[in-house]
């Protein structure tokens, strides 16, 4: 039989690679507890469903790194995650000064900060993906439709060939190489 | 497979997905090791489809998510939206803002050490390098000795050595220039009892290189020292910052990257005023935390623009941070013999990546300064 262990290991792994099965099944056994808490305190059904897929986002990332081994459940996990990004919400909305840390014990310091790496690392990970967005946008066209193709819907280089009327995958490549040099000059420009 | 910057994206490309063929994996390390130029822009081109890659990847994973959540709340989208009253409760109160606290409780062994000129203010003003005594000297000892073996056991080759007699004090240095020349604050080479036997910096690898003092300036705390290996490079390329000796904004987003133990140690804050200590014109102050060990930490804004390097911290019911200015370090630097002239770049190298990509890129290029007494 395997462990409970075993079986979430195997669950992150498959977070990781963006499978479907797994994430509803993580979906599911987390998100009314979670949005059972946050309704409790002060959030509405709709800051629940944002909380908690943010949340799922930060597993997400984090589960990206091979050597990330969850020292708690990925349940755990997840509520520590949401309670920090709510309580950053409130802070943001409110302008309140940080109370005292209150130890109690479910969240002891040393995972508390942990957390808000974790945090900090998705955030400044967003931040930094927006920027691509924005330079994307400047992409005058086809490039900005064949990078998007090739890097958000995952599509082949073969597909794109098809569906942009080049004559094989390798005339396509040569544009991808072209749109990704241009990219560049516009993403690195603030450098100067 | 020729390796030139026409095919830079598929290099990039090929690496990435670990299929270059051997032959030219080889070339290519050698080629990023010795062509810095080249190396800057294969570096740009492997971040950027990094980026565009798992952009897309959060992308298609949060899509997902949404479509999850719209099948799973078919039922109940009832509009229960009536705004409650928002309650604080303990459990969630954040425990990052102990993180400075625990830094300084760590460091509660040390003695401070004054600059000289402020002891009429003592009590205001203390210079956060670390003097390291006791216990510590045990402890650091134990460390390098670990590290030392462990660097051993890898990389043999290399032939760096730790120094044997006691550290007497630890602060944090950075690059002037890939060539070996480096800022750290005066203090920490000089103080009350004069200046160590000998200084050495440690790098991230956990590496030590001996150190000379090339100049300093007492009354700004700045000193420049050259790692007197020859053929000394802190890392591949050129300094992935720039200087910026004009003042910066009140209010300005700043990082630090320090040693004030062992490891290299990260934090974030902002210019609080635009003079320092005693309104002096060739400081900063600053709001961000930092623990002993990181005198001579840079400065450094956003943009990958270092701004200046820290050299005090107010007393504990201030805790505001110093910097001396980039200003004064250009103002040293000018003051040294032509054949000694530092290129400082032109351009920072990471304005704009994500922090942990500065991070990296800067860690090659900021080290622990430990100075040693018999």
């Amino acid at each position: 039989m395997q462990s409970q262990f075993n079986i979430e290991q195997q669950l992150l792994a498959a977070l990781a690679a963006g499978d479907r099965a797994a994430t509803e099944q993580i979906y599911s056994q987390n998100y009314h507890i979670i949005s059972g808490w946050l309704q409790k305190n002060g959030g509405t059904s709709a800051d629940a469903a944002d909380l908690f897929q943010e949340a799922m986002v930060v597993l997400f990332g984090k589960a990206q790194d091979e050597e990330f081994r969850l020292t708690c459940s990925i349940g755990t996990y997840l509520f520590a995650i949401s309670k920090h990004l709510w309580y950053k919400k409130l802070q943001k909305q409110h302008r309140e000064p940080v109370p005292l840390h209150e130890n109690k014990g479910d969240d002891d310091e040393d995972t508390g900060i942990a957390y808000e790496d974790d945090i900090n690392t998705h955030k400044e990970r967003e931040a930094h993906y927006e920027q691509l967005d924005a330079a994307l946008d400047q992409l005058g066209e086809p490039c900005r439709s064949i990078l998007r193709a090739y890097y958000h819907h995952d599509k082949s280089m073969q597909e794109i060939a098809a569906s942009f009327g080049y004559t094989n995958p390798e005339n396509a490549k040569t544009q991808k190489y072209k749109c990704l040099t241009r990219l560049r000059k516009i993403f690195y420009a603030g450098m100067d | 497979m020729s390796l030139s910057t026409n095919n830079i994206w598929e290099l990039a490309e090929l690496y990435l997905a670990g299929s270059l063929p051997q032959e030219t994996f080889v070339q290519l390390k050698a080629r990023l090791a010795t062509d810095s130029a080249f190396a800057t822009e294969f570096y740009e081109a492997t971040d950027l489809i990094r980026s565009a890659t798992d952009s897309g990847k959060h992308k298609r994973f949060k899509n997902m998510l949404r479509d999850i959540h719209r099948e799973q709340t078919k039922k109940d989208t009832g509009s229960k939206k009536a705004t409650k009253h928002v309650i604080f409760t303990p459990e969630f109160w954040r425990t990052a803002s102990i993180a400075a606290g625990v830094a300084i409780l760590t460091s509660t062994i040390t003695i401070w050490s004054l600059k000289p000129s402020m002891r009429k203010n003592e009590s205001r003003y203390n210079m956060i390098s670390r003097e390291v005594k006791g216990l510590q000297i045990a402890q650091a000892q134990q460390l390098q000795k670990q590290q030392q073996l462990e660097k051993n056991l890898d990389t043999k080759t290399r032939k760096s050595f730790a120094p044997t007699s006691d550290v007497m004090k630890t602060g944090t240095g950075f690059a002037l220039s890939n060539n070996g020349y480096f800022v750290t604050a005066y203090h920490v080479l000089h103080d009350e009892n004069g200046y160590g036997d000998s200084v050495y910096i440690q790098n991230h690898d956990g590496q030590y290189f001996k150190a000379s003092l090339v100049t300093f300036n007492a009354e700004t705390d700045v000193a420049i020292m050259k790692v007197e290996k020859s053929g000394f490079r802190f890392g591949k390329g050129e300094l992935p910052y720039s200087f910026a000796p004009a003042k910066a904004a009140l209010g300005s987003h700043i990082f630090t990257l320090g040693y004030p133990a062992e490891d290299i140690s990260y934090s974030e804050g902002y210019i609080s005023a635009r003079n320092g200590y005693d309104g002096n014109g060739m400081q900063y102050t600053l709001e961000l935390p930092v623990g002993y060990g990181e005198s001579g930490s840079p400065l450094v804004d956003g943009k990958g623009n270092v701004l200046g390097l820290l050299t005090a911290v107010g007393s504990q019911a201030e805790e505001k941070t110093y910097a001396v200015s980039a200003k004064a370090i250009m103002e040293l630097m000018h003051k040294l013999p032509d054949e000694k002239c530092i290129k400082l770049p032109k351009s920072s190298h990471i304005g704009r990546m994500s922090r942990e990509q500065q991070i990296s890129k800067m860690e090659a290029y900021t080290f622990a300064v430990k100075v040693y007494k018999k």
